[in-house]
């Protein structure tokens, strides 16, 4: 019989109503270190949507783990377990409390004291050396976890997930890589995952007890190895009720959770290796899969071909609360999809941005911008209320005029180009970056299925429709050029970043100016190299693609131009184009080079467009070229906005 | 000279407006993180009564946002939230009960902010992206200058109702203000722009809608920026122009002035060690020569001394010193009783104040333990005292003699080597750090006024500790040079292989050619390569990070440090990973590449992680004596983990 990914599954003494799992992340929603009635109303907007189990955000333990600032911490969390749960439980959801401890890969920065580890390695980023643990440290850790899971339980949590995973120190005791101890936990470095599980267990009884293991720390010197995972689950995993596969260590943060860069649900074979290795030692416990599975058709596969028994879809959900739903109502293609940008869900940040999303930007909002949750309204308002005309088919046109129809309005949308999509289709034409198109053809479809008007290869004037309710004028950008002290003599061919995504052939010595540290200039230098030139890219930080930290591109990016032979200079500014060469100049030291150069791409900042007047309302990039959330958000208040005023 | 006169125009009173400063000394505005949820904080009242309570002559709060596009950074006062009302009572009713003035200041940040927080586009005069935000900002039009200007003139108002005794406008460093008076990011054509007179109509304007708001009995500052750092940006003379602007409104009770950009040039304004103090009196000197207001001037006053010349030369009427007194809230105190040498100084170090600013957190500082905490009680007597060995006079065991004296404990101290202050003294042997080692010039200061004595050249082994008599013993013994897997096999005629330690200790340096290995990401590999530079060696740094000495970048030295390295050929090699030592060099690898290379090197200088040294703990431990281990013999850290172990061991007994 095949299974489904929407069958039941028992785990341990509870039974999930299907097999898709709202995994646990950072959410920066915490109020101190408690979990909030926003972190509640997040969790409870994805169990209405259908999903089977919720983790929710990993509580630490014991107070010597403050990794981030709000981090929860368990014996804070009573009342905030006991609130998600609440609001979860009519919906069918199992809710798991996500439950560990940092480790040498947390911060002192709040605590103001020291990071706790198994042996003396520093902590990667802050070279930080970490207090051994000795026995009081181990029993107080040991503790911990059971007090936090009993505590849980209490709280109305159908169980817990441990964390073994990235930062973890239970992990760091499982690895020859942070394990180097001569004692009984050196030499079984799973003694205390082990001591961990059964001291939990015991204080749980019959609840789920979850772990998220780290199967792989792609470390292979020292790490652990798919092998070494395995061997060591044969005598820990039949103690768990259900065993989540991931990736990465403390050289590898940004793996664990990357961007579209890498591929879709690249831990499949990891976690099909994982778990056929225990079925053939007679172990059953369900294994969950995690890793960029974005997409429905995908788990469902997954589960059909036994490679996993239950599917760890987190962006995804964030992206479409309903995905659940949407899938089990046959409409999967309205599916809002996740596109892997990393943009604003990875909130391990210093800045404690809260999780949101570009394609859903009411994600993370759910209490303070609820109005704009218009997919939660099922009940669509009588059609034919007033005429709207959209100007303009990039996503900001194409969001308004959706919502806009959605709200009744009969719709036209103008695009002057022949298909829709405008900045976002164009940006997916860059390396690395093809997933972004999967918002356009969503976006496409759902105008579709909203019965807006399309008129594509028509540039129209919002002063063409007097009579009109509404006009929402989304017509973009404009593009700017580098600013040079010296000017430009015409002896490089100058263009920007738009003009290189949308086919200018990028040949001979080609310099990409990079002032943002973004995506951009990396794809633009990726596709020069792609095309046989030789690039260099200037920036005028200290590292190249200083942003993409925050998508945890960043060491991969510079692996892939390191590889591809780019030139890099760092620090440094254009000031002059001129004699077939971009002359730049160091921040720091005034110093002057010349580049030579036969093409000089500006990826640097474009410039707002034109501004129209009443009665339009401007929206996008024509206000401010911003990014896909801030694009998305503006689009949505006019719409709504403008769609109350004329109802 | 007598004491109480050595800083004499220091305490010499001003009127300033309305207002009568008992002396010089300001507590200019900075940024703290303590707000929560756009509220001031109980932390922010006890934190500016403390330096009230030391004697400043003036405070003045840190920005208070004037309008919902205004969102830089988390932890901002919402000056246009009305429920700030109750915690603007709460500050200035705890300033005043020390009978200190304290103005409040008001700002927008305009373009340089994020929309990561507000969810709304970035204002700004002219769609010119921030430098380190990078968000294209939306041009204001002429109703949301109106906008701009209306939030300024309701929170000044509610500033007055909360008690303020006036208010300062930030036009200068990260203001909308200052964005409107530069050319570098003011670029239009209507009468906001062009001219300056239609750049400064902005500040005009705001002067006449916020002193219509304050009333004539309270005071208004303006604070501008003498010189923006930035390409096509404001230079001196105009800053002095915008000054006479100022003045000619009548309407303006003082000047206070800056330098840099905090977007663009933050090292000029919040200036470490590596910049000499008073280095930007220039600006105030000469807009004080063109205008007869009260000017204040900033930068880099550790003590009453430099302060006191800088009035004396007559740069400026009144001297900001916000460090000197987050490092010391009795600062002012302490100088106008004649004991400006009990000020515990101010390193410039960066690191807890200007550091902790930049990553969200809140402010700290490395030798201050109660910075940022005064909202917590002070410290108490114990209750029975006790004798307390301390061994080590690093930061950490010299911190814990310090707290553990101030509570009443007969404390001893032992020190193996014959200079106190461990790693710290040998740190600050390095030019360009020296101020560094002021960090132990303050503890032992203080550990002398508390009586305690420090015995130096005294290597005490289990038995001569138990010789003190110890209640308790406190392990402050220190670090041991770590080695890193791959020196563990050194074949002959490999490199000669010294630590940091060695280097700075005064180990002979035996070759030309030196590779020094940063695994640290500080100061430890930089400084050590420019020291060795400076005495003729070729210097590379090699670093597994895509920095070299990243942490730079945290405490504003990185720039600087760019511009000497490149002036002493130091090279520097990122993504670097030292793999094996062989004769006459190493082997190298590319992180990100996997690429293999090598380095013909004499010499090999570790950067890394300590090990700690616990012997003397585990030893006194097995006698089954009480011992705390603190400091690097804890877990190798940085001098402020060093002095926060210390204070809490000593709290602790």
């Amino acid at each position: 019989m095949s299974r489904g990914l929407f069958d039941a599954l028992p785990i341990g003494s509870a039974v999930a109503a299907n097999r898709v799992v709202f995994g646990p992340h950072v959410t920066n929603l915490g109020r101190d270190r408690s979990l909030s009635d926003r972190h509640a109303a997040y969790y409870e907007r994805r169990a209405r949507g259908g999903c089977g189990i919720v983790v929710t955000e990993i509580a630490s333990v014991h107070e010597s783990d403050w990794p981030y600032e709000r981090a929860p911490l368990a014996a804070s969390c009573a009342s905030g377990w006991s609130d998600v749960s609440t609001a979860c439980a009519p919906h069918g959801t199992l809710v798991l409390a996500g439950l560990g401890h940092a480790g040498m890969q947390g911060s002192t920065a709040w605590s103001q004291d020291v990071l706790w580890a198994p042996s003396l390695v520093p902590n990667v980023q802050t070279h930080e050396q970490p207090l051994v643990m000795g026995d009081d440290e181990i029993a107080l850790l040991v503790n911990g976890f059971a007090d936090g899971a009993a505590l849980a339980v209490r709280s109305g949590c159908d169980g817990v997930e441990l964390n073994a995973g990235q930062h973890s120190l239970l992990r760091q005791f499982c690895s020859g890589l942070t394990n180097l101890r001569a004692d009984d936990f050196g030499t079984d470095r799973s003694a205390l995952l082990g001591e961990v599980l059964r001291t939990v267990r015991a204080a749980i009884g019959g609840k789920v007890l979850g772990l998220r293991f780290c199967a792989d720390e792609l470390a292979p010197w020292a790490g652990i190895t798919s092998a070494s995972a395995t061997e060591l689950l044969a005598s820990l995993a039949a103690g768990v009720d259900y065993l989540c596969v991931v990736r990465g260590s403390i050289y590898s943060e940004a793996s664990t959770q990357p961007d579209g860069h890498e591929v879709e649900g690249f831990n499949e074979q990891l976690t099909s290796e994982v778990r056929a290795a225990l079925r053939s030692n007679g172990i059953e416990t369900p294994v969950c899969a995690q890793g960029s599975i974005v997409d429905v058709a995908r788990a469902s596969r997954l589960v059909a071909d036994e490679a996993c028994d239950l599917v760890e879809m987190t962006r995804a959900q964030i992206a479409d609360p309903d995905l659940c739903d949407k899938t089990k109502k046959r409409r999967a293609d309205r599916i809002r999809p996740c596109i892997l940008c990393n943009q604003h869900c990875l909130v391990r940040d210093p800045r404690n941005p809260i999780v949101s999303c570009c394609v859903n930007p009411v994600a993370g909002h759910e209490l303070d911008d609820a109005a704009l949750d218009v997919d939660a309204s099922a009940v669509a308002p009588p059609v034919g209320r007033s005429d709207a005309v959209v100007i303009g088919g990039g996503i900001a046109g194409m969001e308004a005029a959706r919502l806009l129809a959605h709200e009744g309005h009969r719709v036209t949308l103008f695009e002057q180009r022949d298909s829709l999509g405008g900045m976002l289709r164009t940006a997916a034409r860059l390396p690395g970056r093809e997933r972004l198109a999967a918002l356009c053809d969503w976006l496409d479809r759902e105008l579709g299925e909203e019965g807006v008007t399309v008129v594509t290869g028509r540039k129209v004037d919002p002063r063409e429709f007097p009579d009109a309710h509404v006009v929402v004028a989304a017509t973009g950008g404009t593009s700017s050029a580098p600013w040079l002290r010296d000017g430009d003599d015409g002896s490089v061919e100058l263009f920007d970043a738009l003009a290189a995504a949308q086919g200018r052939t990028l040949q001979g010595d080609v310099v990409v100016l990079d002032p943002i540290g973004g995506p951009i200039g990396i794809a633009v230098v990726e596709l020069a190299l792609a095309a046989g030139a030789r690039a260099t890219l200037v920036t005028p930080d200290v590292v190249v693609g200083s942003q993409l930290s925050a998508s945890g591109d960043l060491v991969a990016a510079n692996a892939r131009l390191a590889a591809g032979g780019a030139n890099v200079v760092l620090h440094a500014v254009a000031v002059q184009v001129a004699e077939r060469a971009v002359v730049v100049e160091d921040r720091f030291t005034g110093s002057i080079t010349s580049i030579p150069a036969d093409q000089c791409v500006d990826a640097g900042h474009r410039l707002p467009g034109r501004t129209w007047g009443a009665p339009a309302r401007v929206i996008g990039d024509a206000i401010a070229p911003r990014g896909i959330l801030a694009t998305m958000l503006e689009a949505r208040r006019a719409a709504l906005e403008l769609g109350l005023v004329t109802s | 000279m007598s004491r109480s006169r050595r800083y004499e125009l220091l305490f010499t009173p001003l009127e300033v407006g309305p207002l009568r400063l008992a002396n010089r000394i300001v507590f200019s505005a900075h940024l703290t993180n303590f707000a929560v949820d756009g509220l001031p904080s109980a932390q922010h009242a006890a934190y500016y009564a403390e330096r009230a309570r030391g004697g400043a002559g003036l405070i003045i709060t840190e920005e208070h946002s004037t309008h919902a596009t205004d969102w830089p950074y988390e932890k901002l006062i919402h000056g246009f939230n009305p429920a700030v009302l109750e915690g603007y009572r709460r500050i200035t009713e705890a300033v005043h009960a020390h009978g200190t003035p304290i103005l409040a200041q008001l700002n927008h940040n305009g373009g340089q902010a994020s929309s990561m927080y507000s969810r709304l586009p970035v204002w700004a005069p002219s769609p010119v992206a921030d430098p380190l935000f990078r968000e294209v900002p939306k041009p204001v039009d002429e109703s949301e200058i109106e906008q701009i200007v209306a939030g300024y003139a309701d929170v000044a108002s509610r500033c007055m109702a909360g008690g303020f005794d006036g208010v300062e406008l930030q036009c200068s460093h990260s203001s909308i203000v200052r964005q409107f008076l530069s050319s570098a990011t003011n670029r239009r054509d209507d009468r906001w722009g062009g001219s300056l007179e239609h750049r400064a109509r902005l500040l005009v304007t705001l002067i006449d809608a916020v002193r219509d708001a304050i009333g004539g009995g309270a005071a208004l500052g303006v604070r501008l920026c003498g010189d923006e750092l930035v390409d096509n940006g404001t230079t001196i003379d105009e800053a002095v122009e915008v000054a006479a602007l100022v003045e000619a409104t009548g309407k303006v009770d003082f000047l206070n002035t800056s330098i840099g950009v905090a977007t663009a040039s933050l090292f000029a304004i919040e200036a470490s060690m590596a910049v000499r103090p008073g280095y930007a009196l220039f600006i105030p000197s000469a807009i004080r020569r063109r205008v007869n207001l009260p000017v204040i001037g900033v930068g880099r006053f550790k003590d009453p001394l430099q302060a006191d010349r800088a009035l004396r030369e007559g740069h400026c009427d009144l001297v900001g010193i916000v460090r000197g007194q987050i490092a010391d809230a009795d600062f002012a105190r302490k100088a106008r009783s004649g004991h400006g040498e009990d000020v515990r100084l101010c390193l410039s170090c960066n690191q807890e104040c200007v550091g902790r600013m930049g990553l969200n957190r809140w402010l700290g500082c490395i030798e201050n333990t109660r910075t940022g905490r005064e909202v917590r009680p002070r410290v108490v007597r114990a209750r029975r005292a006790r004798r307390v060995v301390v061994v080590g006079a690093g930061p950490a065991g010299l911190q814990a003699a310090v707290t553990a004296a101030r509570r009443g404990h007969v404390v001893v101290v032992v020190e193996r080597e014959h200079d106190v202050g461990g790693q710290v003294t040998l740190a600050a042997r390095v030019p360009g750090r020296a101020e560094f080692g002021d960090l132990v010039r303050n503890l032992v200061r203080e550990l002398a006024s508390l009586g305690v004595d420090v015995a130096t050249g005294l290597d005490a082994d289990a038995d001569a500790v138990e010789a003190l008599g110890p209640d308790v013993v406190i392990a402050a013994t220190g670090s041991l040079p770590g080695l890193p897997w791959w020196a563990s096999d050194r074949p002959d005629g490999s490199p000669q292989l010294l630590d940091v330690v060695d280097v700075l200790r005064g180990e002979a340096v035996t070759g030309g050619r030196v590779l020094v290995v940063d695994e640290l990401g500080f100061h430890q590999a930089t400084s050590v390569a420019e020291l060795l530079a400076d005495r003729g060696h070729a210097v590379e740094i090699a670093s597994p990070a895509l920095v070299v000495g990243q942490d730079l970048g945290v405490t504003l030295d990185l720039e600087q440090f760019w511009v000497r390295a490149t002036s002493k050929g130091i090279v520097q090699s990122t993504s670097t990973l030292v793999t094996s030592l062989r004769p006459g060099g190493v082997e190298v690898q590319d992180v990100r590449t996997g690429a293999n290379g090598d380095r013909d090197v004499d010499v090999v200088v570790l950067a890394v992680p300590g090990v700690p040294d616990d012997a003397l703990a585990t030893s006194l431990r097995a006698r089954g004596r009480e011992v705390h281990v603190i400091g690097d013999a804890r877990a190798p850290r940085r001098a402020h983990a060093a002095v926060l172990d210390g204070d809490r061991v000593g709290l602790l007994l």
